[in-house]
């Protein structure tokens, strides 16, 4: 048969409309480029810079080398203060955070005592800094608590790979997925209720072509339309903002296309329940905004009260910011990102499914 | 009193198979009975119309007979194929242009065409297509852009791009101004020219009359007559109509009684059929009348012998008079 051929040129079609069809553009690649400047250009600058301020109880050598290795990254200043003088810093804002060493840390670095943690405390609200401040604490500490033993001391090979991670290095996968959402969600699902309602699916259904092949024509030419912002906008934030990938580009497919296949499958959901496109777009903007604010996309998930930190971590979106974030600002590894594309993969499969089964033509 | 059943005669002309054979066609919504129990068939080579008001079931015989939905009973051969049993056979020798002008967004002219080409196996030259359509002056322009008439001309296109030999266009000059109309009626006749068998619907009865070969009026989802228009017109709405605007407490029954008349209907306007015109107008336009409404509905305008007769209007009978007669409604109400 000619499945193939009217598969791509359905497919081509698609993404040829999806493209020129400049109003999606710009609440997708749009806005998100938008957001980069915004967060990157005026939060960022060249650097990020945070300050905070060390309650240091250990007094030891390590923990001393542990705060010089901190103010050896560049954009971060820690002041040691008194415990009532850090917090008084952090209510009136002048500080982001403020980081409290243990007693007994340097004899648990040096293998000697029980462990012990490093606590940071931020104030309410917080920001992408809190984030880069959270990064930097916990790998540097990584670094030491890593080694475990007394040869971790200022200047080792651990606290020099540090990421410094710039707010447009933190912006950029947080659009990734940003892009991943309301694309998979409104190029496909809502896409396919405009062709339903408009009559487009039951024509072409008076051609030869079989029913799979319409949908899945329209699912890859979704699909291509996401991967071809996120290549423009990867080429933007590398080019013009300066933004960093500290991992591999190609491990950022297996997130890319788990998240769009999920938010497909959820698009596809909204389509089933939607009559005419207006409902459809209603329900999508209900579901993709909050989702948005709650995923990570602009201020990390550990910033949120912690019952709906446990709402935003049910979410695919968050899975999908976590994985990006972490290739793309931690360097790291499938290892670190397996849970999160089964939990992306398990979202597609389940939304595809039922939606499958309560798909209508008309 | 009317025959549903197709004379079979002129169904397997010459043994030959029809192109569409529908027997004992049902689709139900609900309680709702779209179609109830149609059987007809359409010969190669001819212009079938299917005639009704709207709701008629019209468009889902259509859709059913083109694979597009599964009636309830019944059976359909389309070009000697079960439809139900092989939709996709059927659908790589059909054309279908839609009621809904029905094509994806942010689609050029040209790539419309292609896009199509592409979704059978046979297709014809897209370039060829479009200048046969006289699309090439907007072979360049998004669909969105093109007028009402320009519009069904591509979506018939669409509907020739796999060489068809059967088309079905359901409505195809619905909304379109009298200019765009006449460009289409003369498209479908350059179909019909190139032998292809045509199934229309419409609701014009011109339409019908100019281009359809055999008619099929349905109602309520059964035909309620089936013939060439001329005969439809001979045996439904012989002789001639006297028509003229309707007054309130006009006596009907009165009317009726008037030597001649054959048939009245009253609604917006009145309708007399009847073989003896000169009498019959003679006897309107008679102001002491018995069924002119009492005080007059002229009042002071009424000039002298105009009685109450208003847009007087004398004609012989058309497919109108036949629908009006065989369902006791106007088709547009």
């Amino acid at each position: 048969m000619n499945g193939f051929r009217s598969f791509r040129a359905l497919a081509v079609n698609e993404v040829r409309a999806s493209v020129r069809n400049r109003t999606a553009l710009i609440f997708t690649l749009g806005l998100a480029v938008l957001f980069m400047i915004i967060f990157g250009l005026l939060f960022g600058g060249s650097g990020v810079s945070v300050t905070f301020d060390a309650v240091n109880n250990d007094h030891t050598a390590v923990s001393a080398s542990y705060l010089k290795a901190l103010r050896g990254i560049s954009g971060v200043s820690v002041d040691s203060k008194s415990h009532t003088a850090a917090f008084a810093d952090l209510k009136s804002d002048s500080v982001i955070a403020v980081l409290v060493i243990p007693r007994g840390f340097g004899a648990a670095i040096e293998g000697q005592g029980p462990s012990q943690k490093v606590a940071i405390y931020q104030a309410g609200g917080g920001s992408s800094s809190t984030a880069i401040a959270d990064d930097v604490v916990a790998q540097v500490t990584a670094g030491f608590a890593g080694g475990g033993h007394a040869s971790v001391t200022l200047g080792t090979p651990q606290s020099a790979e540090v990421n410094q991670v710039t707010e447009m290095d933190y912006m950029l996968p947080s659009m990734i997925a940003y892009i991943i959402l309301f694309s998979g969600v409104n190029y496909v699902a809502i896409g396919l209720v405009e062709k339903r309602v408009t009559q487009v699916l039951r024509r072409f259904r008076a051609t030869p072509v079989r029913s799979s092949t319409i949908l899945a024509a329209q699912v890859v030419g979704g699909g291509l339309t996401v991967l071809l912002q996120i290549l423009v906008l990867v080429a933007l934030g590398v080019w013009v903002f300066g933004a960093k990938n500290y991992g591999s580009w190609l491990l950022l497919i297996p997130p890319i296309v788990l998240g769009t296949a999920s938010f497909v499958g959820i698009g596809f959901l909204i389509t089933s329940v939607s009559r005419t496109s207006e409902a459809a777009r209603a329900l999508a903007a209900m579901i993709t905004f909050p989702l948005m604010f709650l995923s990570g996309l602009f201020f990390p998930i550990s910033s949120l009260p912690t019952v709906v930190q446990d709402i935003a971590r049910v979410l695919p979106l968050a899975w999908a910011s976590d994985a990006l974030h972490q290739i793309m600002n931690d360097g790291a590894g499938f290892s670190a990102i397996t849970t999160d594309c089964l939990v992306m993969a398990a979202w597609a499969v389940v939304t595809i499914s039922v939606a499958a089964w309560r798909f209508r033509w008309d | 009193m009317i025959s549903t059943e197709p004379m079979p005669a002129a169904t397997r002309l010459g043994g030959e198979m029809a192109d569409i054979d529908v027997t004992g066609l049902v689709k139900r919504y609900g309680d709702v009975v779209a179609v109830d129990g149609l059987t007809f068939a359409v010969q190669k080579g001819e212009v079938f119309g299917m005639l009704g008001p709207n709701g008629a079931g019209k468009t889902t015989t259509l859709e059913i007979i083109e694979g597009l939905r599964t009636p309830d009973a019944g059976t359909v051969t389309v070009l000697g194929t079960d439809v139900l049993a092989h939709p996709g056979t059927v659908k790589e020798r059909i054309g279908v242009q839609l009621q809904a002008t029905a094509l994806p967004p942010f689609t050029k002219v040209r790539e419309a065409v292609q896009l199509f080409a592409a979704l059978y196996q046979r297709s014809r030259p897209v370039e060829e297509v479009i200048e046969e359509f006289n699309l090439g002056e907007k072979a360049d322009a998004y669909t969105d852009k093109l007028s009402g008439g320009q519009m069904q001309r591509l979506s018939i296109a669409l509907a020739l791009i796999n060489d068809p030999d059967l088309v079905f266009l359901d409505e195809p000059t619905t909304g379109l101004d009298p200019q765009a109309r006449l460009n289409i009626w003369s498209v479908i006749e350059g179909i019909k020219g190139r032998g292809k068998t045509v199934v229309l619907t419409t609701h014009y009865m011109e339409e019908a009359e100019r281009l359809c070969d055999r008619v099929a009026v349905i109602e309520r989802g059964r035909i309620v007559a089936l013939d060439t228009p001329r005969r439809l017109i001979s045996q439904y709405a012989p002789g001639t109509t006297v028509e003229f605007a309707n007054v309130p407490g006009l006596d009907v029954e009165s009317l009726r009684k008037v030597p001649g008349v054959e048939r009245v209907v009253a609604d917006g306007r009145v309708s007399i059929t009847t073989r003896k015109p000169e009498i019959v107008l003679h006897a309107l336009l008679d102001p002491s009348a018995p069924w002119v409404p009492s005080g007059g509905a002229d009042g002071d305008a009424g000039g002298e012998g105009e009685g109450v007769i208003r847009d007087l209007m004398v004609r012989h009978g058309t497919l109108e008079d036949v629908f009006l007669r065989l369902t006791g409604r106007s088709l547009r109400e």
